[in-house]
Formats: structure tokens, sequence, C-alpha cells
């Protein structure tokens, strides 16, 4: 829906405006090979035709891909804290967005939902157990933020004059590897005038993303590697030992 | 000094970690248990998510274990038939309780049902070495020396059926009691991420009437192989293995049982039992408080698990 709203805006914003867009990425594919550094990556782009003095903003949305999400809720039963209820949801992975201004001061709430710009206008596709579902999203939201994954920047974009702009994206190590897009979105008075979607890919190589592969595409093997190795420490150990103990 | 987990995801102080391994080392050096049910317990502490810390122990326990067995085959004082009739019936045991386990985990009890059980073990664990330190203790200082329970020649396990011949042990008993035995300790084993060491050395000696000689060979003959199971299903059915992690406990578990082994000997049994019991106690309780107070967050993201 998102993406055909994204699409729909690019096909007739030529058309209703003489504004235009363009935008690209530092790089198509980005690998991550250090645990602690994450990475980056930088969006640039340009805004064609200026016309006039209205208000222009530009925002920039980079969403990862989906991924089914378990959030529990304990509550104290017998005077022990349980886990009682829980919810199921589809959210994104990573989920960054910024803008020229507040994103308050750029649009109504309404077209801020239709094109889910902002923490707070994810749509997300909930089972709950128990009724309502909003209390569950919003601590997810908490916890993908303290970890790093989603991240909504005030006024990150970088204007390098009238026309041109640039935003730096964090991209922590955190991230599972798969498509991502980043979508960049021109306003003009509180609406969009034109749109651009641009996919690039994710990939990990760093020694501990090679151990957690294995671990999930080969665990029988990886569990025997890992028994293997305790023991023959245990075994190199007595060598060590033999003539002090 | 931060290392970056693969497996539990998280960053930890590499040395704080090693001197975990270390510590837990030198404790079963000294009172020749696998210490796995004080372990696991700390890492939860530390932060380690549960599951991690169950499977990553009992790989800890299979490196830190296999040099023991190794002497104790040299000393010829491992009871192959019982312990092979132990490991049968604990790798039995062990594939249950992963599979326990991984019930447990979709319902995302998990956490809840490893920190309830350790509560009861270890209380009932500190409670009894608390007890029996202070007897043998009180004993010591009237001047008498402390005598173990009468043991009679016969008792129940002579009347079941299913009766084998254990040479190394001087046994003709029921292979019954040792195949539960064997059961419970892999069990325990799966959903602990402990030896059972604690629960099956003294079953060995007052239930199957073992000689003590065998015991402790024997016992960890059935450790290692029903720790290496455990391991290798909870890597293969839950994917909590951290081989990262087990490397640092191990290195610090092997440095650490050789300077318990030397210490141990030189320290009085009895007064370091009690500082034991207090110990397991402590963590009990920390256990306990950890349920009963309201958590900081009610609300709780697992990771990776659909």
């Amino acid at each position: 829906m998102r993406m055909l709203l994204a699409a729909l805006v690019m096909l007739t914003a030529p058309a209703l405006a003489e504004e235009g867009l363009t935008s690209g990425l530092s790089q198509d594919y980005l690998q991550i090979t250090s645990t602690f550094a994450g990475s980056e990556l930088t969006v640039f782009g340009d805004v064609e035709n200026p016309a006039g003095q209205e208000t222009r903003d530009i925002v920039v949305v980079v969403r990862g891909p989906d991924a089914l999400m378990t959030v529990r809720r304990k509550d104290r039963i017998a005077g022990l804290w349980i886990n009682n209820a829980r919810a199921k949801m589809w959210l994104p992975a990573y989920y960054f967005v910024t803008a020229t201004r507040p994103l308050g001061d750029i649009a109504e709430g309404e077209t801020l939902r239709r094109y889910e710009l902002g923490l707070n206008d994810l749509r997300a596709d909930v089972t709950a157990s128990d009724g309502d579902a909003r209390p569950y999203i919003a601590s997810l939201v908490r916890a993908q933020k303290r970890a790093g994954l989603y991240i909504q920047a005030d006024s990150a974009v970088e204007m390098q004059s009238a026309t041109l702009f640039r935003v730096h994206v964090p991209i922590p190590a955190a991230v599972p590897r798969g498509s991502y897009t980043v979508e960049v979105y021109l306003f003009r008075d509180g609406d969009v005038v034109a749109a651009q979607s641009t996919p690039f890919y994710v990939d990990q190589a760093g020694f501990e993303r090679r151990v957690f592969e294995f671990a999930h595409t080969k665990p029988f093997t990886y569990g025997v590697f890992t028994v293997l190795m305790a023991v023959a420490l245990g075994w190199a150990s007595m060598f060590l030992f033999r003539n002090r103990v | 000094m931060e290392i970056y987990l693969p497996i539990a995801q998280m960053s930890v102080q590499w040395p704080v970690v090693l001197g975990l391994g270390f510590a837990i080392g030198f404790l079963s050096g000294v009172f020749g248990v696998g210490g796995g049910f004080l372990l696991t317990p700390l890492l939860i502490f530390y932060g380690i998510p549960p599951g991690v810390a169950v499977a990553t122990t009992a790989n800890q326990i299979a490196g830190v274990t296999f040099s023991g067995v190794l002497v104790h085959w040299k000393r010829q004082t491992v009871d192959f038939k019982m312990g092979s009739v132990m490991v049968a019936s604990g790798l039995v045991g062990s594939a249950a309780g992963v599979w326990l386990f991984a019930v447990l985990r979709r319902m995302g009890q998990a956490e809840f049902a490893v920190s309830a059980s350790y509560v009861l073990l270890l209380g009932w664990v500190g409670a009894i070495m608390l007890q029996e330190s202070m007897r043998t203790w009180k004993a010591r200082q009237e001047g008498k020396s402390p005598t173990g329970k009468r043991v009679g020649q016969h008792n129940w396990i002579h009347g079941l059926p299913f009766k084998m011949r254990f040479r190394q042990s001087r046994l003709y008993i029921s292979v019954i009691p040792p195949v539960v035995l064997g059961f419970v300790v892999g069990i325990l084993s799966a959903v602990l991420g402990v030896g059972g060491a604690f629960l099956s050395v003294p079953a060995m000696i007052y239930i199957l009437r073992m000689p003590t000689n065998v015991v402790v060979g024997t016992s960890m003959f059935q450790v290692l192989f029903v720790t290496a199971s455990t391991t290798i299903l909870h890597a293969a059915d839950n994917y909590t293995v951290d081989t990262l992690l087990a490397l640092i406990l191990v290195i610090g578990g092997v440095f650490g049982v050789q300077y318990g082994v030397r210490a141990g000997a030189k320290l009085r049994g009895e007064q370091l039992r009690f500082l034991m019991a207090i110990l397991v106690l402590v963590v009990a309780v920390g256990l306990l408080w950890q349920l009963v107070m309201r958590p900081d967050d009610v609300y709780s993201l697992t990771a990776g698990t659909p």
C-alpha cells in the first residue's frame, strides 16, 4: 500500500507540479564487517526546478525488511511476575526517519500516517492475546529505539544549497541482512509533490556474524563443533598442568 | 575489554566472564562438583539470556569434565557398565528436557521456569549443605568423629526386577534405579544447564550403594556424555549455544579447577562447605527477589523467536 502510494506519487507528481526530485545513495550494497562500529549510509539529492518561495520540505525514510516480533507482558500471579500475555506483530527490523524540520510542522497527522512517517505512525499487523495492541507496539518501539534500530532524528537533513540536500543514516551492526528501501519525499505546503524510492542491500561479514550464521544454518554441526572445542580445551589443559599438579 | 557474543547478541566484559569461569572452576576443584548450578544463575544475573546461559553452561561442563574423566579412567575408578546404563537413559532424559525447554520457550515461560527451578534447587541444596556442615563443625568441636548414616545390607532396591551385574562396583542390582537416575539427571541437565553431580553422587552412594572410589569417576563419565548431548540438542533445537562465551568460560574453568584442587587439599572441608552453602543460599534469594519484585518494564521483546 505504502509502496503503491509512493509509486503513484512518482507517476503523477511531474504532471501536477513542475518540481521534481533526484536522489541517490552513497552505495547500494552495504557490508557490515565490525560488530562494534556498524556502518553509515549517505542519502543525497537535488530538488529540481524549485518554483517560487513556498515552504519546501524533504523527508527521508529508511526501512529494513519486515520481521515477526513477539512482545510479552508480565503480570503478578501469586506474588510472582510471570509472562502472561503476548502480541505478535510484523514491523520493519530497522526504521530511520528524518526531515528538514520536525515532522509535525511539515504535514498534518493524517498525511504522516498515510505515508508512515514517524515512529508513532508505523502501521503494524498485530495479533494481541488481550485486546488492546497499542501498549505492545509502544513497548516494541521503545526496545528498538534502545537498540538503535529505530531512529527518529529531528532535522537531520542537511541543505547544502537551496536545492542540494544530504542525510547521514547510521546503520547499527545489529541490523538483519536483507533488502532495505530509502524513500525520499518532497513536501510543499504540507502535501507530497514528489517521491523517490531506492533499494539497497545490507550484508554482514564479521566473525561474530559468521558464527551466528553457522549456528542457524547448520545447528547440529555447530553443536558438535562447540562440544569438540570445549573438550579439546579441557584436554589441552591436562598437558599444561601435567608437571605442576 | 568488551567482546560481542554472537548468539547471546550482547557485549560483555570478557575479563568478568573469564573470572566467573575461573571462580566456578575453582569451586568445583575444591568441592568436586561441576559448579553448573552456580554458573547458570550467575550468568543470568550478569544479563545473559537464560536460554543461552543454560545451554552454554552445559557446554562448559562438558569441556571441564573431560580431563577429569581421563584421570579417573587411568586410575580405573570408572564403572563403565554402570556409567553406560546411566548415559543411555541420560541421553533420553536430555532429549526430553531440551524438548520441554523448547515448549516452555514457545510459551514464553522458559525464563520463569529456569529461575523458579533454581530458587527451589539452590534453596534445597544450600539448606542441606548448611545443616551438614554445621553438624560436622559442631561434632568436631565436641571432639567426636563425624559419623555418617549407618547403611544396612539390604534395602528396597533389591526387590526390583531386571537385575544386572556391575563388576567394577561389585553390585548385582536392578537396572531400574540407575536408569531412572540417569533420566532425571538428563532432564535437569537440559533444563537447568547442570551436570547433576549434586544429585547423582549422593544417589549413587546412598541408594545404589556403589563403592565411594568409583562414584566420582562414574558420575563424571555420565556428566560428560549427557552435557555434550544437551549442548548439541540445544544448539540444534533452540540455537542457544554461544561458542565464544563457552570458550572464555572453559579457559577460565580449566585453570580454576587446577588451583581449586590444590587449595581444597589445604582447607578444612566443613568450613568451606559452610561458606559454599551461604553463597548458594544468597544466589537463591537473589533469584527469588527478581521474581517477586516488579520489573522495570513489564513488557519485553523476545528477539528472534516467533
